[in-house]
């Protein structure tokens, strides 16, 4: 009985230090990385996509924080945004979709990567479904017209 | 939107480990105490018979019963306790990418459906969105599977 108690608990503990090796040289990574020129460029790249999904210039900033880091942090910026630069209430309806599907996805898609599963498939189908579902709803709920 | 200042590389290097090293904890957290009772309670019948109470939906998408202890951990948690409850199952590595992506959409819904709703989205409907769309991204993907693995 303690040896099968033993031999779980150097299981579990393995597999804290093999997700720990993972995360933490991917998380340093990111931050070395993310003020690279070349991600401004992706952004400016990605404008026609997020036109396409009924989101304007202003709605990048929290979007791709949510994206990269998570809902928690994306929300505090939606917020701070929404009032700065008068996100519409659709605007913020249609980050909140994309992000409800999509956030985190880094160490969301990394932590499944490290016990076996297929980066690709989950990442890819998850961006799919974002941009596809955020894009049909920006056509089916059409824009106020705006006032003034 | 204005620019705010680059930090340097040695700012970026100790943010980066700083980081990595809570996300680590916060994982080390959850995965070691719940891996160490699914993988005990894998020597008792316990685990085998409520899974096969599961067994019909979990099967629906290619999944074996147990896998619905981790739907409720991600649901209800997240994914770290997922995890945890995953790898002791063993899984194949299909199982694994299935659970991924079906988990990936829908996880921490009752933390994460409160942070949506306080941005002014409906929060409550977007959680019902995401379970839905886990549950449809999941039948796709077992109809896939079955269609091309066999």
């Amino acid at each position: 009985m303690t040896a099968l108690f033993f031999e779980s608990l150097w299981g579990a503990c393995l597999l804290g230090v093999k997700l720990t090796a993972i995360v933490v040289p991917l998380v340093v990574a990111f931050e070395l990385l993310r003020y690279l020129p070349f991600f401004r460029r992706v952004g400016e790249g990605i404008d026609p996509l997020m036109r396409g999904m009924g989101l304007s210039r202003n709605a990048a900033v929290p979007l791709f924080t949510g994206i990269f880091l998570g809902i928690a942090y994306g929300a505090g910026i939606i917020i701070r945004v929404a009032r700065e630069k008068n996100l519409s209430r659709r605007e913020v309806f249609l980050v909140g979709l994309f992000l409800a599907t999509c956030h985190a996805v880094i160490e969301d898609t990394l932590i499944f990567v490290v016990i076996g599963g297929d980066l690709w498939i989950m990442l890819g189908v998850r961006l799919l479904v974002a941009v596809v579902l955020t894009a049909l709803l920006a056509r089916l709920w059409r824009p106020e017209p705006a006032a003034g | 939107m204005t620019e705010s200042a680059i930090p340097d590389i040695p700012t970026r290097l100790r943010d980066g480990l700083r980081g990595g090293l809570q996300t680590s904890l916060k994982l080390v957290k959850w995965v070691v105490p719940l891996y160490l009772v699914v993988d005990l309670l894998k020597h008792t019948p316990v685990l085998e018979r409520m899974g096969a109470l599961f067994a019909p939906l979990m099967g629906l998408f290619g999944l074996p019963g147990e896998a619905a202890f981790a739907f409720v951990a991600a649901f209800l948690l997240n994914l770290y306790a997922a995890i945890a409850i995953l790898v002791p199952l063993e899984l194949t590595p299909w199982q694994v990418t299935q659970c991924g992506l079906m988990m990936g959409l829908a996880h921490n819904l009752v933390v994460e459906g409160g942070v949506l709703g306080s941005t002014g989205a409906r929060g409550g409907l977007l959680t019902l969105y995401r379970v839905l769309i886990a549950g449809a991204c999941g039948l796709a993907m077992a109809g896939l599977h079955r269609l091309f693995a066999s």
